[in-house]
């Protein structure tokens, strides 16, 4: 399968990075936890797939439609 | 034959003479005695070719592309057999030099009544397959009479758009010898009524194909808009934004993910045939116009209903969040909800639902995005909302879970605030009845606008109530400045005053002062709201909105 983007839907800080190139993940498993007006909130695995790359580290500053992770086949 | 008639079917019966070419047309009254035998044919044919659309070749152009002819498409939106067209043999013809008929192309504005789930509406659908829907082969009345037949009639109008909607093209320059003055003398009306219809019976905008122009606009001023995936929509194409510098595909610049996440347009789906769906389940909710009231259903689902899950819905931990979609779906009349704009101003869920049968408009907060907070977009979004349901009757249930604005510099240069008490006081201004479940956080001045505050609503808060002025990190250190200066450990005295404050925070301290006049068991919130449907009843009251609605 093709590699997958995945994109954060919100302007929020890095909080955890719960997973690391080479895992597999199954769909709607949590990938990164970002936190916005102080709630944490988990971006999950659109699909099941192996993690390609994480692009951002914890504290990072990232932005809506920003790609934070890459998941392959 | 001429290749006029190419791609027709093959008929037979009475001949009848057009430009000296013998044309069959078939006729089961063949042996009825008429004196208008001629005339009856003539029409019959006329209305045949303007079956044949642009042509057998661009009806296969548009196949070809994956989309439908115009016709296709309003066969499959509407009940079956239902379609009854006006203005049918409106077009533009040759004649030879007997005056006979030579060749017809339709108009590529179609339209008429139809039923839909058995109700009346008026469709009005371009022909992308005659000149690309351009304006020059449109006749201008055709859609202007559209949108007057609903108005007049009462009717939800349904908009199916492709190309220029009827706007025109550089090429009308030419072809009419001078430069029109949009909205110009005897130009206006249709504008007039692109927008006025809004207030007066449901519309729903359908963009199938590439939607430019004046089609944009006929999209986008809707009360319900869609489009396909491989649609796209825009103001001017790519050839006109390449001279303003931008080298962008079709899709990059107006494909749906653009379009929904923007909030030009509503929803997109994979196919045409989920279009008509979406349009025909839409209009399920609906009244015909604002002169009738939402068609209530036989209910098919307990109105006593209780959710066991409702008392895991929400987390202990503050911090975690939860999926709110999940809850509504509970508590709504089962399989019910119908979201519309889930992709933009995305910390605010909207969609209409039923509950014991009723139609209901049901807002809720979505802590996934910046926790419920409310950002600019998502305060536009209640604005067009609660000024939907207050146009067609529909009592609001507001499921909120809101920490308050979204704070920030990108949030002040949003001019989050002055959308913000927009979208108060467009809760304010309604007068249909409302109903508040607080699920967890109610804040500041976001917190506030949460039913309309000067009138009566029903309010329930779950057990996991949480609310305040001012949230306390943060709040504290404004408030007890002083006392936290003056302390030798400013960190332990912050959080000896945090403390202090939380044991007080407690919602049934709240309860107690009657500040909130109900706590509830989350899973009496059902019962609760069918009962609230039932009560408003009495209150819904036909006829125009205080304020016309507007796109």
């Amino acid at each position: 399968m093709a590699d997958m983007p995945v994109l954060s839907e919100l302007n929020a800080v890095v909080l955890k990075i719960e997973v690391a190139p080479g895992d597999r993940v199954q769909e709607g498993d949590t990938l990164i936890v970002l936190e916005s007006m102080k709630m944490e909130i988990p971006v999950s695995a659109p699909r099941a797939g192996t993690v390609t790359a994480i692009l951002v580290r914890e504290k990072q500053v990232v932005e809506e439609g920003q790609k934070i992770a890459i998941l392959g086949g | 034959m001429s290749k006029l008639f190419e791609g027709s079917a093959v008929v037979q019966g009475t001949g009848l003479a057009l430009a000296g070419m013998e044309i069959s047309v078939t006729l089961n009254e063949e042996e009825m005695p008429m004196n208008w035998r001629a005339e009856l044919d003539e029409l019959r044919l006329r209305e045949r070719l303007a079956h044949e659309m642009g042509g057998a070749d661009k009806v296969r152009r548009q196949h070809d592309g994956g989309r439908l002819t115009v016709r296709e498409r309003i066969d499959r939106l509407v009940d079956a057999g239902s379609f009854h067209e006006t203005g049918a043999i409106a077009g533009s013809a040759t004649y030879d030099e007997n005056n006979e008929l030579k060749s017809f192309t339709a108009s590529n504005s179609i339209f008429g009544r139809a039923r839909i789930d058995g109700r009346p509406v008026v469709v009005v659908g371009d022909d992308f397959t005659v000149r690309g829907g351009s304006a020059d082969a449109t006749i201008h009345e055709k859609p202007l009479m559209a949108e007057r037949m609903a108005a007049e009639f009462r009717l939800p109008i349904v908009r199916i758009i492709e190309g220029s909607g009827g706007g025109g093209s550089v090429k009308t320059i030419e072809t009419k010898g001078r430069a029109n003055l949009p909205g110009g003398v005897g130009q206006s009306i249709g504008f007039h009524y692109v927008t006025s219809n809004m207030a007066e019976v449901p519309i729903v905008a359908l963009g199938l194909g590439s939607v430019a122009g004046l089609g944009a606009a006929r999209l986008a001023a809707s009360h319900y808009s869609l489009m396909t995936k491989s649609s796209a929509m825009f103001v001017a194409g790519p050839p006109v934004v390449a001279r303003v510098g931008q080298d962008l595909s079709k899709q990059e610049l107006g494909g749906w993910e653009i379009q929904t996440k923007s909030g030009a347009v509503d929803h997109a789906v994979d196919t045409e045939e989920e279009a008509f769906a979406c349009a025909r389940r839409f209009l399920s909710y609906l009244p015909s116009s604002v002169h009738e009231l939402p068609p209530k259903l036989a209910g098919d689902d307990d109105p006593e209903r209780r959710d066991e899950s409702l008392m895991q819905a929400i987390p202990k931990d503050r911090r975690q969040v939860y999926k709110v979609r999940p809850i509504i779906d509970a508590v709504v009349d089962r399989g019910s909800f119908f979201e519309m704009g889930a992709m933009f101003g995305r910390p605010i869920v909207t969609g209409l639902a039923r509950l014991d049968g009723r139609p209901v408009a049901v807002m809720a907060s979505d802590p996934y995005f910046y926790g419920g907070s409310w950002t600019a977009t998502a305060c536009q979004k209640i604005v067009r909302f609660v000024d939907l349901a207050e146009t067609f009757h529909l009592p609001v249930v507001y499921f909120m879970d809101c920490p308050g604005f979204l704070i920030g510099l990108e949030a002040e240069r949003a001019a989050t605030i002055r959308h913000g008490v927009r979208a108060m006081a467009a809760i304010n201004q309604t007068s249909v009845p409302w109903c508040t479940i607080i699920l967890r956080n109610s804040f500041g001045v976001a917190g506030a606008a949460h039913q309309p505050a000067g009138r009566l609503a029903l309010r329930y808060a779950w057990l996991s109530g949480y609310w305040g002025s001012l949230p306390l990190e943060g709040g504290i250190e404004a408030a007890y400045r002083a006392e936290i200066d003056a302390a030798p450990d400013a960190a332990a005295k912050l959080a000896e005053i945090e403390d202090r404050l939380n044991k007080l925070r407690s919602p049934f301290r709240t309860a107690e002062t009657f500040w909130v006049e109900e706590i509830i068991d989350p899973r009496e919130t059902r019962p609760l709201i069918c009962e609230f449907a039932r009560l408003s009843d009495k209150l819904l009251t036909p006829g125009p909105c205080a304020f016309p609605i507007r796109p």
